[in-house]
């Protein structure tokens, strides 16, 4: 249980795909300028994450070291595209508007990087969490980033029109530099509170020695 | 047998991308049917908001559509339909693209000079940038625009072309193939029916 508080607390904070490891950057960019769209692809990344994190660790003893890279990936775009076979066939306005993004999930680093990296070591059900949690850390962030950029570049959020018509819409937030502006500073404002944290539980620290 | 050892690795491989892609191919097979009727739909929905046809939320647009034309492509390249009183002619368009087939729809008033309004039901251009070709800032651009001769995509100011008594709307920044190809679409359309209008066919 204790580790699994950790491993969550290490994916969404500590060691957040997206504004520690820098990963997931492209999509980042490109599915933000909407909050549904963004939440979508978040969840999508997140069940893709997870089911491959699952089926990686309950193969990994099966798996031929040789051909270990090349199996990952087939499990990953496995899950990719039954989630694009679902959207198509459920959500197909979401998936018309989320285009080729949902197949690009398959380059998303963090899927991989977590299939590599976690659940090749680890056992399924703490795989299983392991990408739950790494897709919540993704989400979070990209939801911020959504937030700010439908919110000034359409006036709107999730669709329903929050400022008044008076409002000038931000051009800038609709296109793909604002999400570098905003993960930019949201990485200055995340990482300046993690060095102040680290610096007070340093100085305790120095003392007892 | 020894899990390094080629005939295992092979057998593995195998028998896994098999267990996947049969898993994939029954997804595929069993939402088939409910894809094909979405994408009925929405072309649909492209043909009436082409033809300048508001549609109310609750009516089913292949109903008001038959209801409208009367029949569908199936049977016949050209429709036809009174609209606000004037006679329009509707037609399906679709050509080479910078990366593959743009389809879409055309309506035109029966003298075959002015669009109605243009559709595109489906390409494979450039993502944010020749994919913008169905975004509406760009598809309004022909509403009811005037074409005595012929469309021309031209280079704007940036904020799409409004005026739309002289043939001319501004292309996509950063895609100018595909904007070509749009209009080399639209051009081939216009002459096409205007032939057949020549020759008393529509």
């Amino acid at each position: 249980m204790n580790t699994a508080k950790n491993l969550a607390k290490e994916n969404i904070w500590n060691n957040n795909p997206v504004f520690v490891q820098i990963l997931g950057i492209c999509s980042t960019l490109a599915v933000t300028n909407n909050l549904t769209n963004t939440f979508i692809m978040t969840v999508s990344v997140t069940f893709v994450t997870a089911f491959s994190n699952l089926s990686v660790s309950i193969l990994k003893n099966y798996i031929p070291r040789k051909v270990r890279m090349i199996m990952q990936t087939l499990i990953i775009a496995f899950f990719v595209i039954i989630v694009d076979i679902m959207l198509r066939a459920y959500l197909p306005d979401i998936s018309k508007s989320l285009g080729p993004y949902v197949g690009l999930i398959i380059t998303n680093c963090i899927i991989m990087g977590r299939a590599e990296a976690f659940a090749q070591s680890n056992s399924p059900l703490i795989s299983f969490w392991d990408g739950i949690t790494s897709g919540i850390g993704y989400m979070w962030v990209l939801m911020i980033i959504a937030f700010f950029r439908e919110l000034l570049g359409f006036g709107t959020l999730f669709g329903i029109k929050i400022l008044s018509s008076e409002f000038t819409p931000w051009t800038i937030m609709v296109m793909a530099p604002s999400a570098f502006f905003i993960l930019g500073i949201l990485i200055w404002i995340v990482k300046t509170n993690m060095m102040r944290q680290d610096e007070k539980n340093e100085i305790p620290a120095k003392q007892t020695n | 047998m020894k899990k390094d050892s080629l005939i295992y690795t092979v057998t593995f491989s195998f028998i896994i991308t098999f267990v996947f892609v049969f898993i994939l191919a029954v997804a595929y097979e069993g939402t088939a049917e409910r894809v094909k009727r979405h994408q009925k739909i929405s072309e649909t929905r492209a043909y009436l908001s082409a033809s300048g046809i508001k549609l109310n939320p609750n009516e089913d647009p292949q109903v008001k559509f038959s209801e409208i034309f009367g029949g569908d492509f199936k049977d016949k390249e050209v429709l036809t339909a009174k609209i606000n009183n004037e006679n329009i002619f509707l037609s399906r368009i679709s050509g080479k693209g910078l990366w593959g087939t743009i389809s879409g729809v055309i309506a035109v008033n029966s003298s075959i000079d002015k669009i109605i309004g243009i559709e595109i039901t489906s390409h494979s251009e450039t993502p944010g940038l020749g994919g913008r070709i169905e975004e509406s800032w760009f598809l309004n651009q022909f509403r009811d625009e005037k074409v005595p001769n012929n469309i021309s995509i031209i280079m704007g100011t940036g904020r799409g072309d409004t005026v739309s008594d002289n043939g001319l709307v501004d292309g996509i920044t950063g895609a100018t193939r595909t904007s070509e190809s749009v209009e080399n679409i639209i051009n081939k359309k216009l002459l096409q029916l205007r032939n057949l209008k020549r020759r008393g066919e529509i």
